[in-house]
């Protein structure tokens, strides 16, 4: 009976606040100021993208004081309030950092109505970008970083840290020395931290390395030995569907990681070449790691950056990225139609087979059954998600903490499976490629591609696939997606029939299958290679090259069609 | 050679398609002297330090478990061509170091180790160092080494 009385007073003490709330005077309107002149804008770039934290200062001819100033919001929005009533010869001052100072005079027309009305809406104002120190500081600096991240002088992780540190010196010691090295402060610099990414990617990560210790990829690869008879030419296919369909949904390193291994050993007993299964499947791996949103990181920063749903990617890229993978299949199985070819060989020990039989077995059923229940959770919250704005970062994070308690692991050692390198390079890397975008690199980039490809589509798409994936083949791709994305936000915003964002698509494809063109391309490669190398199968360069750069012209052609075919040719049917 | 009777010869191998050769000796060497033969394999993870991926333990379990398997599977040719006492030994760490150290303690008559080879991948030894190498261990260890180059010419 007590509880009930508290239970009911609660609910009338809410209901008389919200009671209060709703016929307050001035609830639910916004307020206005009934005295004094308004003057509201908005501030942008040359790309239209809202410049915030410009000063904005409101001039009088001969008078020295201002008589209204404020700062752009972060949508590039201000609000010049003015108590007195002005004159009318005014203009409006406005600087930036980074930005050519821009001096704009009211017009008498634009004068007399804020006179007579009280309030001024001034067309967009359009900001220029400027060349300065810091322009050249921030993008050697990028540079700079994306060089030691190819040539591996330091790890990924210390070479993004290190150039984020190198900004914030010259930011904050050198602006007492000169304006010109200051390219933004701590909090600016986090405003370009995408934490949709990183918690997307931490909650993948608990799955992943929940997943990777039942056991479940080395008994889909002798699965695929078994359902192949020993047949080379049917088990090279079948575990390059394995690597691609695990790909699509888990990250294609690990994916690779944790196959490469038990591959090379049914090729040791199989006396066959290791390599003859191990490139189709890391090939077939990073052109399928793109068929989801959440398959590789770059298409989880594309992601969240071009608001492209799980759907999206699913209808819109699934199937050319199978159509690619049909190309890839018949080119590896031409190009090793020799090693593929039936021949007496000594036979499978018995001994061997039973061995990676043993090996090859689920070890945590248990764990791997409540894995599938949550991923099939997941897929459905993926999939269904976008209907009430859930983000896949909460799905992927929902996913992961209903593991945990399910599953109820060692915290400790699941805390220590998430890898906190990669998520710390993320925030690294946002923060520089966030400086050379501060300081106009960026928009310069946007500005010339622009001018290139002009009005034309087709042109835009193919010109950012090639591109993305010749790139992909010599700088490292998450780096070189992150500092794209702002550059494609742009196009696709100014070239017509680009807002389907296809061009987001296009980068897509190229920064995942260019990974195929070298050897230093995609981590995967990195680590496939690593380990048959230490089985005594090492793969040059060139070697990888010589498989990899014609796989990457196939699939990247075939992923073309397929864009112009779905964004263009069917989209100008009506189809 | 000596013709002296080896009762424990030890194969180093990486397992590469160009021990093939050092394979074939050990086990050639074997059958002849009716030897015991071990098959030696160390474990170099160095390069799992640049993969930006967790948990390592998982994966570092694959790789030794890889490498043992590579060793069964030559266990598995030494007895189908003959050999009778044949097993395998899988070191973890530096590849010199647990060499060095393996050749000082074992009571092994000889190691056969290939020789630097021009192709793909790197060679752990550069010549000269494997001369040294050599030359330290038959200082130190009671052990012989015999070289074996691809193209099966043993030298000892």
């Amino acid at each position: 009976m007590k509880q009930g009385t508290r239970f009911w007073g609660i609910w009338m003490v809410l209901l008389l606040v919200a009671a209060l709330l709703l016929f307050h005077p001035h609830a639910g309107a916004a307020q206005v100021t009934d005295s004094g002149w308004l003057i509201t804008g908005f501030i942008h770039d040359k790309q239209g993208t809202a410049v915030q934290g410009a000063q904005v200062v409101l001039l009088a001819k001969g008078v020295a004081a201002p008589l209204a100033e404020t700062v752009t919001q972060p949508d590039g929005r201000f609000t010049l309030v003015l108590v007195e009533r002005p004159s009318s010869d005014l203009s409006i001052a406005v600087t930036r950092e980074h930005f050519k100072e821009a001096d704009l005079p009211l017009d008498a027309a634009a004068s007399q109505t804020l006179l007579d009305s009280g309030s001024l809406f001034l067309p967009e104002i359009t900001l220029l970008r400027r060349v300065s120190l810091s322009f050249w500081i921030a993008t050697l600096v990028f540079v700079g970083m994306l060089i030691l991240i190819a040539l591996g002088k330091l790890h990924n992780t210390l070479a993004a840290l290190l150039s984020a540190t190198v900004l914030f010196a010259f930011s904050y010691l050198g602006r007492p020395i000169s304006q010109e090295l200051y390219i933004f402060d701590f909090s600016g610099a986090l405003k370009y931290v995408d934490w949709n990414v990183i918690f997307l990617v931490m909650g993948m990560m608990i799955i992943i390395a929940t997943v990777e210790r039942t056991g479940i990829f080395q008994w889909l690869a002798f699965s695929a030995y078994k359902l192949s008879g020993g047949r080379i030419w049917l088990l090279m296919p079948i575990l390059m569907l394995i690597a691609s369909i695990a790909s699509a949904f888990l990250d294609n390193v690990t994916t690779m990681l944790l196959m490469t291994p038990i591959t090379i050993q049914i090729a040791l007993a199989m006396d066959i070449n290791p390599l003859v299964l191990l490139m189709p499947a890391v090939l077939a791996s990073n052109v399928a790691g793109i068929s989801t949103l959440v398959g590789t990181p770059t298409n989880i920063l594309i992601g969240s950056y071009g608001k492209i749903s799980f759907n999206n990617f699913l209808t819109n890229l699934t199937p050319g990225v199978i159509l690619a993978l049909l190309g890839l299949i018949l080119y590896t199985e031409y190009i090793y139609r020799e090693e593929l070819r039936p021949e007496q060989k000594e036979g499978v020990s018995n001994i061997l087979m039973k061995r990676l039989a043993e090996r090859a077995r689920i070890t945590e059923p248990a764990h791997l059954m409540k894995a599938g229940v949550v991923g099939a959770g997941m897929l459905i919250l993926f999939i269904t998600g976008e209907h009430f704005h859930l983000l896949p970062a909460v799905t992927a994070l929902m996913g992961a903490t209903a593991l945990l308690v399910w599953i109820r692991p060692n915290i400790e050692e699941m805390i220590e499976a998430v890898d906190w390198t990669t998520l710390v390079f993320f925030i690294a890397l946002f923060i520089v490629v966030g400086a050379v975008q501060e300081v106009g690199l960026i928009s310069f980039i946007a500005d010339g591609i622009s001018r290139l490809i002009g009005e034309n589509l087709i042109l835009a798409v193919l010109a950012v696939m090639w591109l993305s994936a010749l790139l992909s083949t010599v700088i490292a791709n998450i780096p070189f997606t992150a500092a794209m994305l702002p550059v494609i936000g742009y196009l696709t915003a100014t070239v017509p029939g680009a807002q389907s964002k296809v061009l987001f698509y296009s980068l897509s494809v190229g920064s995942a299958m260019g990974g195929n063109g070298s050897l230093i391309g995609a981590s995967a490669n990195m680590v496939t290679s690593g380990i048959a190398e230490r089985a005594g199968y090492p793969i040059t360069y060139t070697q990888f090259m010589k498989k990899g750069l014609p796989a990457l012209f196939i699939t990247v052609t075939l992923a073309s069609l397929w864009l112009i075919l779905r964004f263009i040719v069917l989209h100008n049917s009506g189809v | 050679m000596s013709t002296d009777r080896l009762k424990h010869i030890v194969c180093a191998v990486r397992g590469r398609p160009e021990s093939r050769s050092t394979v074939t000796r050990a086990v050639d060497l074997a059958l002849e002297h009716q030897a015991h033969l071990t098959f030696l394999h160390v474990i170099d993870a160095e390069f799992l330090e640049h993969a930006t991926v967790a948990p390592l333990s998982v994966i570092y379990a694959e790789l030794v478990e890889m490498a043992r398997f590579a060793m069964l599977v030559l266990c598995d040719r030494a007895q189908r061509r003959g050999v009778k006492e044949v097993d395998h030994i899988v070191l973890e760490g530096d590849i010199r170091k647990q060499l060095r150290q393996f050749a000082a303690e074992t009571q092994a008559d000889l190691m056969i180790m290939g020789t630097p080879t021009p192709g793909p991948g790197k060679n752990i030894f550069k010549e000269e160092e494997l001369k040294q190498f050599i030359h330290e261990m038959e200082q130190w260890g009671n052990i012989r080494i015999m070289q074996v180059s691809a193209t099966n010419t043993a030298s000892s």
